[in-house]
């Protein structure tokens, strides 16, 4: 008998509990914003710089929905008839997927008056509509041990001197900045970039120590002297050398391949107004160059100033600007990326 | 309703639909994408695709030999070490911190674990140094990006799953049996290869099966301690999932992975029941 009167109380208990958790964003409906963002120090970074600043001068509170950007990805999609997410970052490359996928709202400049002060070509376009916009470029560059190499390095080619055999890393097509980065190698290389098989042979010739699903299995590479000369993020490597530890970032001659974090509007967010002003106080000079100093990415918006120290750790190096960054047709890539990576698996992951 | 009955459905409800949800289901939609082409129109061609090509054959077959070799190798050092354990033990504290000295690691992130099997395994991890200072060797051993360092890797992340089921068929091991059989005039040798390893023989096969199907679907410690230079499935298809963002391929490899590791315990089941009733 005891279990047929408490079993009903206890679900019709859990419901109401369960309700009331659920009930709660509804009520205060008007006072969030969900906001999808990248977890560990790129979100801590986000919410410090822009989501803070927003609450303080809107007092709507900004929920986070933390997770990469393909879990981003997947769950607008699921969410398509009814979106619970109202601003979302992405990288590079799962943009233009998610804009092919129908999830964004175009970006109007009468309600984002600071997408005025964004470079040309941070503002991403299909057809006369802006679907997304940059907040910040990072980039892949030439990273070394310093102890190990004293001369720095000028080229990519120089991943295949005799020295350095055994102990070069590399992003593997798991990683977002793999399959990229073989076309920009290709390029940097000479070769025709319509066939990546010639470069494929040649990475299969030269003796890595690694290739790298995640930017902190190429850190702990560097960290642990596994490898001493590879392609590593601005952000990752620069993170290595405020911990005092013997590395080198440079962008070579041939510069380097660089993507960016971007900021969307989801189509038929649930606070628009409240997202595009939230979008709005991203591109601030304020917070490009708080997201600069935090995460070394390279402003989008036009005539930020960062302390000299920061400078020179921004994704196009020390002497460099957003020119020497390359910054490849995503378009082109993502139709490809299938293939390539399936040939990568054939002739170099064996 | 019967009144017995409903007790234990309503305990089993919540269990049930746990299961579903988090298991069936999702399997469900791995097997649909499996089944279907992006038109979403009914298709055999992933499997095709996966089956007919001698590079997927190739990655099967490397796949699978480093999870017998696991195997194999955490049974190789799993029954002495639980025959230690549950024979040779005579202090009960001891048994006790030996226990948690086997599963505390287990309490760390698999991440971590592989990450220091990179520190000890690399060109200048603790192990190359020793042997370089030692005079053995005149240049590093690679390790890691081998199969020898998965297989030392996930030996170690799997072990402890042997141990205890090996362990706890030992340990409920009837003495009276090695009696009767040493008072019948068989030597300890006989008496172990007769009597003591047929009867642990359901805890070997369960811990072989546990270890088999752990290391086959491994991905975290293949991932790290190949360095990207050997490919397992369960990289093919997170590749295609976290990438490449082919469904349905990811979905007809991961099938066929499934199906291929229930093949195998299908067959170490029956191994383990024919030899159980003998």
């Amino acid at each position: 008998m005891k279990i047929r009167t408490t079993l009903p109380f206890k679900t019709a208990f859990l419901a109401t509990a369960i309700g009331g958790v659920c009930a709660q964003p509804t009520m205060a409906d008007d006072k969030t914003l969900t906001v999808a963002l990248y977890g560990g120090n790129w979100g801590d970074a986000f919410i410090g710089c822009v989501a803070q600043p927003f609450t303080q001068a809107t007092g709507i509170k900004v929920v986070p929905e933390i997770g990469t950007s393909t879990t981003t990805l997947a769950k607008l999609q699921q969410q398509k008839a009814k979106p619970g997410i109202d601003v979302a970052w992405m990288d590079g490359g799962i943009s233009e997927l998610a804009q092919q996928a129908g999830v964004l709202d175009s970006l109007d400049a009468t309600a984002i008056p600071h997408l005025a002060d964004v470079v040309p070509q941070g503002l991403y376009r299909s057809g006369d509509s802006v679907f997304a916009v940059s907040s910040g470029y990072y980039s892949l560059g030439l990273t070394y041990n310093t102890h190990e190499i004293s001369q720095p390095p000028t080229s990519w080619n120089d991943l295949w001197k005799p020295a350095y055999a055994g102990a070069v890393t590399l992003p593997s097509p798991a990683n977002s900045a793999g399959v990229p980065f073989l076309f920009f190698l290709a390029q940097a290389r000479g070769l025709d970039t319509a066939d990546l098989s010639p470069l494929l042979e040649q990475l299969a010739e030269l003796d890595t120590s690694s290739y790298y699903d995640s930017s902190g299995a190429a850190s702990n590479a560097f960290q642990s002297g596994e490898a001493i000369i590879g392609a590593h993020f601005n952000v990752g490597a620069w993170d290595l050398v405020d911990k005092g530890l013997p590395i080198g970032f440079v962008v070579p001659k041939e510069g380097a391949w660089a993507t960016d974090a971007r900021l969307h509007l989801i189509k038929g967010a649930p606070h628009k107004a409240a997202a595009q002003r939230f979008i709005d106080t991203a591109l601030t000079r304020e917070a490009s160059a708080c997201l600069a100093e935090k995460l070394y990415l390279g402003p989008a918006v036009k005539n930020v100033q960062v302390p000299p120290a920061v400078a020179t750790k921004l994704p196009w190096g020390e002497r460099g600007s957003l020119a020497d960054l390359r910054m490849l047709d995503w378009n082109t890539i993502n139709a490809r990326r299938a293939a390539v990576t399936d040939d990568w698996n054939r002739k170099v992951a064996r | 309703m019967n009144r017995g009955l409903r007790m234990p459905l309503a305990m089993l409800a919540a269990p049930l639909a746990f299961f579903v949800a988090f298991f069936l289901a999702p399997l469900a939609v791995v097997i649909l994408a499996s089944l279907s082409d992006t038109a979403n129109a009914w298709t055999l061609e992933q499997y095709v695709r996966v089956l007919a090509d001698r590079y997927h054959w190739e990655v099967i077959l490397v796949t699978f030999r480093i999870a017998c070799l696991t195997t194999l190798v955490s049974l190789l050092l799993g029954y002495p070490l639980a025959w230690y354990l549950t024979r040779m033990v005579r202090w009960r504290a001891w048994r006790r911190v030996c226990v948690i000295l086997l599963v505390v690691p287990m309490f760390t992130s698999n991440i971590v674990r592989s990450f220091g099997w990179m520190v000890l395994l690399g060109r200048k991890g603790l192990l190359n140094q020793t042997l370089l200072d030692g005079g053995l060797i005149d240049r590093p051993l690679r390790l890691l990006g081998t199969e020898t360092g998965i297989l030392i890797g996930m030996v170690y992340v799997l072990l402890p799953f042997m141990v205890l089921a090996i362990g706890n068929a030992l340990s409920r091991l009837d003495a009276s049996h090695e009696l009767a059989s040493a008072d019948l005039g068989a030597p300890p040798r006989a008496t172990f290869f007769h009597v003591i390893l047929p009867l642990t023989l359901p805890g070997v096969i369960s811990g072989c099966i546990m270890v088999f199907t752990l290391a086959v679907s491994a991905y975290v410690t293949p991932a790290l301690l190949s360095g990207g230079r050997i490919s397992v499935l369960s990289m093919l298809i997170f590749q295609q999932y976290s990438s490449v963002f082919d469904f349905h391929y990811g979905g007809a490899l991961s099938v066929v992975l499934l199906i291929f590791t229930l093949v195998m315990v299908g067959f170490a089941g029956r191994i383990g029941r024919t030899r159980g009733d003998a």
